[in-house]
């Protein structure tokens, strides 16, 4: 009976409340507001029918490096319907600023945002760990994937499984995700030590 | 390039390290030594491939090691890096020798000021080490080479990547390097032991049976040291999970001497296995010395929780949607037991629920409900004749509704991702204890102490129909509720099918299964000459009432056994004080009934705070008061580890799966289970006699009932050593003759009995289950 009861009350907080902390699959993300490299704001609300790509980031990891290198964040997003998804950056490195962040866009050459969260409140309301870290948010602001950018943390395979692209196609295909969580690899985020 | 670049640093440190190193090292090959992970020109981490043997003799063991030595702030990973950061790599290649899997010292934990990114690994210096054996037939020397890559972390991360190489020759015999061997062995008492070769004992109790999909679980690991010696003190981060699939973290923290509170967190994906808890544990302190152990024992299964993960609970958008939302859902919800026994049809599910319901008529946990409406409804026949078909239908109600409510609180617990089975709710001791209080309760209203619903000025009057026919309803529910634990035949696999299938489903087999129960009733109404069969009344029936009282008592009498089981001695006894207030209380409001006024409201309060103070006080078990699972001398406890190996001894094996409230499974075990004969065929054919007591919740038995397409107990599972795989389920009911074949056919089929020619059948297809 005891399970019983759990399972209600279960039921009724799932209804009920909005996630507190963590972003977890299965979800509502946690909201926010950042201001990108530009000062132009973006909240997760105005993008709300739209699939959303966060990506946790950090040009000074080697393995953000290797990424931008071969271009893995650009061509993921380019496989995708740009009308139905946004890709958001989101740097939460302590000593990152504004001005970093642009000319780095400018020198890797990519599209979308850099957001500025240097007190790193996103980041941990996130719980965001590593650079990269993933996150897809589906059109109803519900967190359905969270982890690493592919299943090659090393960059040594040829055949690597992009788990943000099958998480993005079975969103906009009504299908579950496959594998909704994944352990991120990379450098830790370098938060402010408060 | 950079390959290069760094074999040109490797030489460069080499040198260098050649030099700083004492004299046994000086003799360390330049290709066996690098350095790497250069930040701004500067490397981070030196490492040299160190082998404990100067000279190595063919077919003898030998150990070979990377030692890494970082610059002060500067890690290296563990196996489990932790929140970020990556597993250090080492490959060998190793022509005329073969390499073990690599030892890992019991790391360090890294956190970050603010605490919030953990990391496992290793500062200062490290040896990485594995055993080795040079192949028998090896001549000349052994090139031995490591391609290393590690993440080497500050605050900021550079990998390095190594190879190092040297060569060691062989010869007539083994030639330690005492200065090699002493680094090695100090790293050896680093690293983790088994339990199994300590002699420790590490034990796992989790809160709940089944870890939830994305949830939180908790419980409490208990380690004695060997022979129950007390543990010693330990110094902060005792204890690093490795990383587990399915589980997203884990935290152990000591909650007094030898007992560790676990907190964990499932991943919304459900494994393909069922997790353990590994790990590794260091015991002791600096002071009196480590001793690092590791941990491996099963967790529990993961189930999905089914409004979850798929589905966007904040709001379905469009009907469209909600369909392909829901479908995902209904797929994750339905537990893998669904495929096990698909042989069973919807239709052939529904008839031998509605059969076995109205069996359960006739078992004995229901037949007292049933003879007390068996008089009421002769009563009532006199009485008014026009409401029989009320009653009828109120009574069939009864049994469907609460069966319906059974079934929802099924689906309920399923979506809440626990597994459950036929008689569950006799799992919980206050149910159990609310069962017990309504039966003495009706016990005494037949003895006539009060009397429900009905005023004493009334008693005289009409019967008030609508009392009447909630009456009815409420036998109908007694009905259900104390139907439960028994199992009748033909009823296992209906229910069985139903609790693995979909909530459609599973409302169809419960509705055919009341149908089922209430058919008694319905036929009397039915078949018009049979009401008339039935006696008069007359004042036989009073004293006829006050005999089902009797049998209802008799009916509490094994609840409270139950209760033994579930709650232990203290627990019992606390059921009998409580069930004694409850026999005041009804008391104290049958005296009620005679007064009038200000007195009466008075007398009620007093009875009903004798019933709520005494359920204060008394309903609170201890479940784990309960006394380990009673096995008889022959009997062991199940374990399907213990199974393995008696089916390898060559043993046939019998499970028996029982429960202390399951009246079925009793009575097997007494008039069958306990016999001469059968007994003799266990000894003459030395069969393996396992107990399997789901008396309290256990989620492996749960699973092992559901793999045999089962909900509940009785299952008896005979296994034979010829065809382990294969094992026969004998009907719910059994006889002696059956069980004493099965096992002979069991035993014949033994490979060691097939040799002798004997030319039985033995791919035991199981008998045909109903």
């Amino acid at each position: 009976m005891k399970q019983v009861f759990t399972a209600l009350a279960l039921g009724t907080l799932f209804v009920g409340a909005p996630a507190l902390a963590d972003a977890e699959v299965g979800k509502p993300a946690p909201a926010f507001t950042l201001k990108d490299e530009t000062g132009k704001e973006h909240s997760l609300a105005q993008y709300k029918g739209k699939v959303v790509v966060l990506e946790w980031t950090n040009p000074e990891c080697p393995f953000v490096k290797r990424h931008y290198e071969a271009d893995t964040m650009a061509t993921t997003l380019k496989g995708f319907d740009a009308k139905k998804v946004v890709w958001l950056a989101v740097d939460s490195t302590a000593h990152n600023t504004p001005e970093k962040s642009a000319t780095w866009k400018k020198a890797e050459g990519f599209p979308y945002p850099v957001l500025q969260d240097a007190p790193g409140t996103v980041g941990k309301a996130y719980g965001a760990k590593t650079t990269p870290h993933m996150y897809v948010i589906d059109e109803q602001g519900v967190v359905r994937y969270a982890g690493a950018i592919d299943d090659d943390p090393r960059g040594k395979n040829d055949k690597k499984v992009n788990h943000v692209k099958t998480a993005v196609d079975a969103v906009l295909t009504g299908k579950p995700v496959p594998a909704a969580t994944t352990t991120p690899y990379g450098c830790s985020v370098k938060y402010k030590s408060s | 390039m950079k390959r290069q670049q760094w074999k040109r640093f490797g030489a460069v440190g080499g040198l260098g390290m050649a030099l700083l190193a004492t004299v046994a090292w000086a003799e360390l090959p330049a290709s066996a030594v690098g350095t790497s992970a250069p930040d701004e020109g500067d490397p981070r981490v030196e490492a040299a491939l160190l082998v404990d043997a100067t000279q190595v003799k063919p077919g003898d063991a030998f150990r070979v090691g990377v030692r890494f030595r970082m610059d002060p702030g500067w890690h290296i990973y563990w196996k489990n890096p932790g929140d970020s950061g990556l597993e250090t790599e080492i490959a060998w290649d190793t022509p005329g020798s073969t390499v073990g899997p690599l030892q890992w010292p019991f790391p360090h934990t890294f956190r970050t000021p603010d605490g919030f990114i953990v990391t496992h690994g290793y500062d200062g210096e490290v040896l990485l080490f594995a055993q080795a054996r040079a192949a028998e037939g090896a001549t000349g020397s052994l090139q031995l080479s490591a391609a290393v890559e590690a993440l080497v972390c500050e605050v900021h991360c550079i990998p390095a990547e190594l190879m190092l190489t040297r060569s060691v020759p062989l010869g007539p015999q083994t030639q330690l390097d005492a200065d090699a061997a002493r680094a090695f062995d100090d790293a050896q008492t680093k690293v983790p032991r088994p339990t199994a070769d300590t002699g420790h004992m590490v034990k796992l109790a989790l809160d709940t049976p089944q870890l939830k999909a994305g949830q939180e679980f908790t419980g409490t690991l208990t380690v004695a040291g060997p022979g129950g010696a007390p543990l010693p003190a330990l110094e902060a981060d005792f204890f690093t999970p490795e990383r587990i699939d399915g589980v997203e973290r884990v935290t152990l923290t000591s909650a007094g001497p030898g007992r560790f509170a676990l907190k964990g967190k499932a991943e919304p994906d459900v494994p393909t296995a069922e997790p353990r808890l590994t790990g590794v544990l260091r015991l002791g302190t600096k002071a009196s010395g480590y001793q690092p152990v590791t941990v491996d024992v099963p967790l529990a299964p993961v189930v999905a929780v089914g409004a979850v993960a798929g589905a966007p609970v904040v709001k379905p958008p469009s009907v469209k949607d909600s369909i392909a939302a829901v479908k995902p859902v209904t797929a994750v919800a339905a537990p893998p037991p669904v495929a096990a026994d698909d042989s069973v049809g919807l239709g052939l599910a529904l008839l031998f629920a509605f059969l076995g319901g109205a069996l359960l008529n006739l078992m004995p946990c229901v037949f007292p409900v049933l003879a007390l409406k068996a008089y009421g409804f002769t009563r009532m026949v006199q009485q008014e004749h026009g409401r029989v078909g009320a009653h009828a239908a109120a009574y069939a109600g009864g049994i469907i509704g609460s069966l319906l409510l059974l079934a929802g609180a099924v689906l309920a617990v399923r979506a809440g991702g626990a597994s459950v089975g036929w008689g569950f709710q006799f799992q919980e001791p206050l149910f159990v204890a609310a069962v017990s209080a309504v039966l003495v309760a009706f016990a005494l209203n037949l003895f006539g102490v009060f009397n429900v619903g009905l005023d004493g000025t009334a008693l005289a009057g009409k019967v008030d129909q609508s009392h009447g026919l909630l009456h009815s309803a409420g036998e109908g529910v007694l009905a259900v509720v104390l139907a439960t634990p028994c199992s009748a035949p033909l009823l296992g696999t209906a229910v069985g099918f139903a609790f693995a299938a979909g909530p459609l489903t599973v409302l169809a087999t419960f509705v055919a299964l009341g149908l089922g129960l209430a058919l008694p009733f319905c036929l009397l109404v039915l078949v018009p000459g049979l009401a008339k069969k039935l006696p008069k009344p007359g004042a036989w029936m009073e004293r006829f009432k006050q005999v089902l009282g009797f049998a209802l008592l008799g009916t509490t009498v094994w609840l409270v056994w139950v209760m033994g089981g579930l709650a232990g001695v203290d627990g019992m006894a606390r059921l009998l004080a409580f069930l004694v207030a409850v026999g005041l209380g009804t008391w104290l409001y049958g005296q009620a009934q005679a007064q009038d006024g200000g007195r009466k409201l008075a007398t009620v309060a007093v009875a009903a705070l004798v019933l709520v103070a005494s359920g204060v006080v008394a309903l609170r078990f201890d479940e784990t008061a309960a006394p380990a699972a009673r096995t008889s001398t022959v009997a062991q406890a199940w374990d399907a580890a213990a199974v393995d190996t008696a089916l390898a001894a060559g043993q046939p094996v019998f499970i028996d799966f029982t429960a202390d409230w399951c009246l079925t499974c009793k009575f097997n075990e007494r008039t069958v289970l306990a016999r001469e004969e059968v007994r003799a065929a266990f000894t003459e054919h030395q069969v393996a006699f396992f107990v399997a007591d789901w008396t309290r919740r256990d989620a492996r038995i749960t699973a092992k009932l559901a793999e045999h397409g089962r909900a509940g107990v009785p299952m008896y599972l005979v296994l034979s050593p010829g065809a382990p795989d294969k094992p026969e389920v004998l009907p719910e009911l059994l006889t002696a003759e059956m069980v004493v074949d099965a096992v002979k056919r069991a035993a014949e089929c033994s490979p060691s009995r097939r040799k002798e020619g004997s030319n039985i059948l033995c791919a035991t297809a199981g008998l045909p289950r109903p």
